[in-house]
């Protein structure tokens, strides 16, 4: 069955379609979870959050305004970045208080499943952003800034980071064809 | 619409890519909601952006613990969706989705050797039941108290209760070394007619096992219980039992604090 149909059903109470929508979203929100909070123990602690959060409200899921991937990976994202700010707040409070050298070891995540294709295809979309458009794209989804802070890193105005993140998205969507 | 209005809804209006990667603060993004609400372009645009964003995520799937599964189905178990949902019209801005982090079932849990609202309530359960006995039942009565008594006498004999919004609460003292636990139900009501209430001992990856059926209001003692076991769970059953529960539960304990489910 679809992540439709099981959200569906979910929505009316049913365990063990959750036990089926866990198998199918599970990996999708573990991963983005991961790469967004990059601490292994919060990022499962995040991902439980969310997948809990995914049965708790699945009856305000609404079919007619999207896909439940899309819904249930917006939310993930949302309490991943919610997590991932909130740390770097208490980080820089750590280092306003002289602590310099907390510089935590962020190692890019390996152990991925199989290259799956919608996997590469994403990727190598994502490879033919122009620099700033790709930059401001994945700061802000993969890194969780928010677009004020990317246009500090990037020291670009404002109103650039937002076109570059709207062209950003646009061409990667026509990149990326239609709905995979 | 003034001037102002329209380059403030301009300005709002470039924030869509921003609301669409998560890219806005707290106060930027609620006020751009409100704005979102109003304006059926904005919310389609959103919409189209979100869809795009989200793909994204397609580059970063990975394979989560096999431990997050266990702890999520348990969880499921025992958590109460939120109401189905209202017309969406109209409950638009009306009502803020609800976020509580209350756990619906909340834990009360302590060692034994300080008298606690846990272990209160598993002794009030006793005294209750001891009273309201006919005496013919009397004897049966003492050896179930003996062996609750030599639970409650275990050196690592821990307590733990839970009680839900409507006041139906399940009340446990455990002990892992002894492998045994009482179990006490409470604000339950009789089960519907014929019917019986079954406890079961959940464990990871494992299917239920029964413990036995509740007589009435008379404490349950359960024994054999399983060092992985994570919860005790409690179902409505046909008269005699089931082999595997038929419906959902209508309590459940996590047995963490008491020492089990290492």
């Amino acid at each position: 069955m679809e992540a439709d149909e099981l959200l569906v059903l979910v929505a009316g109470g049913d365990q063990r379609a959750f036990e089926e929508l866990y198998g199918l979203v599970s990996g999708p929100v573990f991963g983005l979870v991961r790469r967004v909070v990059r601490d292994p123990a919060q990022s499962e602690e995040v991902s439980q959050e969310v997948l809990l959060e995914l049965w708790r409200s699945a009856p305000r899921f609404d079919p007619g305004r999207g896909s439940a991937l899309s819904w249930i990976l917006t939310l993930a994202h949302r309490r991943a970045v919610d997590r991932v700010r909130s740390a770097r707040a208490a980080t820089e409070r750590e280092q306003r208080e002289g602590q310099r050298n907390h510089q935590p070891a962020f190692d890019q995540v390996a152990e991925e499943v199989e290259a799956g294709l919608e996997r590469e295809r994403v990727r190598r979309c994502i490879d033919r952003l122009t620099a700033l458009q790709r930059q401001s794209v994945t700061l802000a989804y993969y890194d969780g800034y928010t677009y004020r802070e990317v246009a500090e890193r990037l020291s670009l105005p404002l109103g650039t980071v937002k076109t570059r993140m709207r062209d950003g998205l646009t061409r990667l969507r026509e990149c990326l064809g239609g709905v995979a | 619409m003034s001037v102002l209005d329209r380059l403030m809804g301009r300005d709002l209006h470039s924030l869509a890519a921003p609301y669409a990667l998560d890219a806005l603060e707290g106060d930027e993004r609620r006020r751009f909601e409100r704005h979102l609400k109003g304006c059926d372009r904005c919310a389609e645009e959103v919409r189209a952006l979100t869809e795009d964003a989200v793909r994204l995520a397609w580059s970063t799937v990975a394979v989560p613990p096999a431990a997050l599964r266990e702890r999520v189905l348990t969880a499921v178990w025992t958590t109460p969706q939120e109401p189905v949902a209202r017309d969406p019209s109209r409950a638009r801005g009306s009502r803020q989705p609800a976020r509580a982090r209350v756990p619906w079932f909340r834990p009360l849990f302590a060692p034994l050797a300080t008298t606690t609202a846990a272990a209160a309530l598993v002794v009030a359960a006793l005294f209750a039941v001891q009273a309201t006995q006919a005496r013919d039942q009397l004897d049966q009565e003492r050896a179930q108290a003996r062996e609750i008594a030599h639970v409650l006498a275990a050196p690592d004999a821990r307590a733990t209760a839970g009680r839900d919004a409507r006041g139906r609460g399940i009340g446990v003292v455990a002990s892992a070394s002894e492998r045994r636990a009482v179990v006490t139900l409470s604000g339950l009501g009789t089960p519907p007619d014929g019917r019986v209430r079954q406890l079961w001992l959940m464990r990871p990856n494992e299917k239920p096992r029964s413990l036995g059926l509740f007589d009435g209001d008379t404490p349950l003692v359960a024994d054999g219980l399983n060092p992985n076991a994570t919860s005790l769970a409690v179902t409505v059953e046909p008269s005699g039992g089931s082999e595997q529960p038929t419906t959902s539960p209508v309590v459940q304990l996590a047995l963490e604090t008491v020492g089990f489910g290492e």
